[in-house]
């Protein structure tokens, strides 16, 4: 998941067509009539989905009868989204495979029996899929054509109070009439929600929410929990995706623990512990210290205090020269916008930034940038680099001035010249510097804008992550480049998802939770399990290292 | 030899082969009127303030903005600078810097506009057209206005080699333009802002600046342009301006078809003005009526954006061809490691 695709910003950019239309694919899905009475209402038999050789899901199996609330956790990789996609119709699951919508009888035969009738199937996305301008009753009416006939006009107060009562169903109350862009998160959760739901006549329903808490504030969990609780009351089957496993253990009656594409374990979540799950999610996760050479030196380089803004509470922290030094944290626990609220591109509410004893100033890029802070974002595409420019032209970029002669001209030979070497030096794929960015895979443009950086002689190097969408072999690349930058000095940090890289890649780790730095882990106790453990539960964990230290 | 083959292909250089089309055309059709010296002088002599304009129009179109008042900032300088010389006793060089530097003000307040009120650059530019065309009815009283200081229109009459200065001052704006887009940072930074505002921005650029400078830039060289249209009329004409904005926007949205791939540049710009103008002059000595530029500029500005979008898409899928051939080349599947792009 991307640190983009928080709830409300997404909606905020995506028009109505897009998200929605991925949902609107598997809204339509339905099965033939159930024939027994309480049985399950979606059924996973043992499903696998291959890419290119590599084994995403392997034999998954899982039911979710009526009125359950099932969860799936797991780490990054191990297979959740695809499952999402499968069970959605994304994608088309290896041959074997079944995913089956009502009974396991024959599809369309065998109609009318009690309790029976078609099952629907509504994924939510983090991108709800709502038009954040349009109101919730607006929003609701979108696709159900409550107005009557087209041509008809619409009956304000009927629709009004039928939008009430669907958001009262989930036990919300508020304003319906207000653009769902100034509703709570949470709020427009539940809305997407009422779409979802509303629209079916009948209670047989499936519901997979993926990472809904993700962009919430804490306090409006419960709201949201509330709202799923009585949608399962309603009949309604539940498939929450989750990386928070408290929240899991509080909604979820079962959990479906991923590892590696496989179904681990269903536990009652009942009889089980937050312990016992990150036990089971981490499995044989090797907890031995991969400490490689250090080069950390001097006094620090940058030096961040108090600084907030955004999910960002409060953080303080300092880097040394030659450190590469990862953050951590799920999604929504401020971990995806410290590196932007440090470099300035995200609106910083206060606290303060210096490198090398310099204060950096408010946060603005192009002070950051001449303070010798680089920056590469996690959306490439979005803000990263300029696809319709060439490779060159995207490497020089932030620092032309030594190329500059008389009448401001550039010297285009020196220019080329500086190009050939730093993608020499990068092992740029082609070595074609007057390429367009754009025919460039993804570890490539990623090699290009980290060479951005240090060819403008940044002393600090912020990444988010930094082998997001890049290939195997493209990643090793990204990782020796900037473990040979911080050989040169450069203070380097690492906000990523992924435990396995910080594990790797570097020398200290902070952990954030909820807006805040929890745990700092560097030497033997840091490991990508300590990582993942800290991250999935840093109450307990950081306990328990009090305990022992 | 390849790279000369590539740098004559149909997708790079089409206009060239379009002006080849038109010319083989007239020259058959009507050979006594089109095939004349004449002819073409005049070609190039009545489109010298169109290519100015639309010189101008390339710069804020590269930086991503869009400069819908450019005809009206060409009327402004028509129609201020006769007044500045027929109510004021100015000389008339500082006459023309004047209305130069109005013309760059109202550049100013349009970036200011988009700017600072973050007023798309569509209707920022719109809202400063018609606030000109006001400022040029009042000025002129919806009159024209008829200088009688002598001098004046010596620099659209005078020649040099049989042509007339201002396909020269065309020349020397072109030169200019092309100078500072394609040579300098500052050029740089403006195409960088129109490829992606949001990477320019985190790249350390001020595009704020870029867009301001470059949209009075552009208001500038299109006052230029109606500084020169006046001495050519040797007067003011409060209803010329409106007329530039059509030619200029296909000339340069046609030039971005032709040279750089999809980009706004100044000589692709000029090569498109004369084209278009070649076809329009070619249909009026055949004796089509006299709509008919209209209808040429409207047909070849929809076919000139048709062009570019095909241009951009078949880039694109030969571009990922070659990558695609590339990853075969080296035996890997680095695309095939990001299931999510090539599974459906």
């Amino acid at each position: 998941m991307s640190a983009g695709s928080a709830v409300g910003s997404a909606d905020e950019q995506s028009p109505a067509g897009r998200p929605a239309s991925a949902a609107a694919g598997a809204e339509t899905a339905t099965a033939g009539p159930l024939s027994a009475m309480g049985g399950p209402l979606i059924s996973v038999r043992n499903v696998s989905k291959t890419f290119a050789g590599t084994r995403a899901l392997s034999g998954v199996s899982f039911d979710v009868g009526a009125g359950e609330i099932v969860a799936v956790i797991g780490r990054n990789g191990s297979g959740k989204s695809t499952l999402v996609k499968v069970i959605a119709g994304v994608y088309r699951p290896d041959p074997g495979s079944q995913v089956q919508l009502g009974d396991e009888g024959a599809p369309g035969g065998g109609g009318g029996a009690p309790g029976g009738g078609p099952v629907g199937l509504h994924v939510l996305h983090q991108e709800l899929g709502l038009v954040s301008r349009l109101s919730a009753v607006e929003n609701l009416g979108l696709c159900e054509g409550r107005g009557g006939a087209g041509y008809l006009p619409l009956r304000r107060r009927r629709e009004r109070s039928q939008a009430e009562e669907m958001i009262g169903f989930f036990g919300a109350s508020f304003d319906v009439t207000v653009p769902v862009g100034r509703l709570s998160a949470a709020e427009r959760t539940i809305v997407a929600l009422a779409r979802a739901l509303g629209r079916w006549t009948s209670p047989r329903n499936v519901l997979v929410l993926d990472e809904p808490t993700a962009a919430l504030a804490p306090e409006e969990v419960g709201k949201l929990f509330g709202a799923v609780r009585r949608a399962a009351a309603g009949g309604a089957g539940v498939i929450f995706i989750s990386h928070r496993l408290r929240e899991v253990i509080e909604l979820a009656d079962r959990s479906g623990v991923l590892r590696d594409g496989r179904v681990v374990e269903i536990v009652r979540n009942a009889e089980s512990s937050l312990e016992h799950l990150v036990e089971l999610i981490l499995g044989g996760v090797t907890t031995s210290a991969a400490t490689g050479p250090d080069h950390r030196e001097g006094p620090s380089l940058l030096r961040v205090e108090n600084l907030r803004g955004g999910r960002v509470r409060e953080a303080s922290f300092e880097v040394q020269a030659g450190e590469v030094l990862g953050v951590a944290g799920l999604l929504g626990s401020g971990r995806e916008e410290l590196n932007g609220l440090v470099f300035g591109a995200k609106r910083r509410t206060g606290g303060t930034v210096s490198v090398a004893g310099t204060p950096a100033g408010p946060g603005h890029p192009r002070l950051s940038a001449r303070r010798g802070i680089g920056f590469v974002s996690a959306d490439r595409a979005r803000d990263g680099v300029f696809m319709t420019l060439s490779a060159r032209e995207n490497l020089t970029l932030p620092h032309l001035r030594p190329l500059v002669r008389a009448f401001g001209r550039i010297d285009r030979a020196a220019e080329g010249r500086d190009a050939r070497e730093w993608f020499a030096s990068v092992e740029l794929r082609p070595p074609e510097p007057e390429r367009r960015l754009q025919f460039f895979s993804g570890g490539n443009q990623q090699k290009v804008l980290i060479a951005r950086w240090l060819r403008a002689r940044a002393s600090v190097l912020l990444l988010d992550e930094p082998t997001q969408g890049v290939d195997l072999g493209g990643r090793a690349a990204i990782y020796e480049l900037l473990a040979s930058a911080a050989r040169a000095g450069t203070a380097v940090v690492v906000s990523s998802s992924d435990a396995g890289e910080l594990a790797e890649l570097c020398d200290r780790v902070l952990v954030m939770h909820d807006g805040a730095v929890r745990v700092v882990l560097e030497g033997e106790a840091l490991n990508e399990g300590a990582i993942e453990r800290h991250t999935l539960d840093p109450d307990r964990a950081a306990g328990a290292r009090q305990a022992t230290s | 030899m390849r790279r000369v083959l590539r740098a004559l292909s149909f997708r790079k250089v089409s206009a060239l082969y379009l002006l080849a089309v038109i010319f083989l055309t007239f020259s058959i059709w009507i050979p006594g009127r089109f095939l004349t010296w004449n002819n073409w002088k005049t070609i190039f002599e009545n489109q010298a303030t169109v290519g100015i304009a639309a010189v101008g129009l390339v710069i804020p179109l590269a930086a991503g903005s869009f400069d819908l008042a450019v005809g009206t900032e060409v009327g402004l300088g028509v129609v201020l600078l006769p007044w500045l010389l027929v109510n004021t006793g100015i000389p008339t060089v500082i006459a023309v810097l004047i209305t130069l530097a109005a013309g760059a003000v109202v550049g100013l307040a349009s970036g200011g506009l988009i700017v600072r009120m973050r007023i798309d650059s569509f209707i920022a530019t719109l809202a400063m057209s018609s606030v000109l065309t006001a400022i040029v009815e009042w000025l002129s009283g919806d009159q024209q206005i008829i200088v009688t200081r002598t001098g004046f229109e010596a620099m659209a009459r005078d020649q040099w080699l049989g042509i007339t200065l201002p396909v020269y001052i065309l020349l020397a704006v072109a030169v200019v333009v092309w100078y500072a887009l394609e040579m300098t940072p500052a050029g740089r930074r403006i195409y960088a802002t129109g490829g992606n505002l949001d990477a320019a921005r985190l790249a350390g650029v001020s595009t704020a600046t870029v867009v301001v400078v470059s949209l009075a830039a552009c208001a500038l060289i299109a006052g230029g342009a109606g500084v020169v249209e006046s001495a050519a009329l040797g007067g003011g004409d409060p209803t010329i301006g409106p007329d530039y904005l059509l030619p200029a926007v296909t000339a340069a949205v046609l030039g971005s078809t032709q040279f750089r791939e999809g980009r706004f540049n100044v000589w692709g710009t000029i090569v498109a003005v004369y084209v278009l103008e070649a076809g329009v002059q070619g249909l009026e000595l055949a004796g089509a009526p006299t709509w008919i530029p209209s209808l040429f500029d409207g047909v070849a500005l929809a076919a000139s954006v048709a062009l570019a979008r095909f241009e951009a898409s078949t880039a694109a899928t030969s571009g990922i061809r070659r990558v695609l051939k590339f990853d075969r080349d080296r035996g890997g599947a680095a695309l095939a490691d990001r299931p999510d792009d090539v599974t459906v």
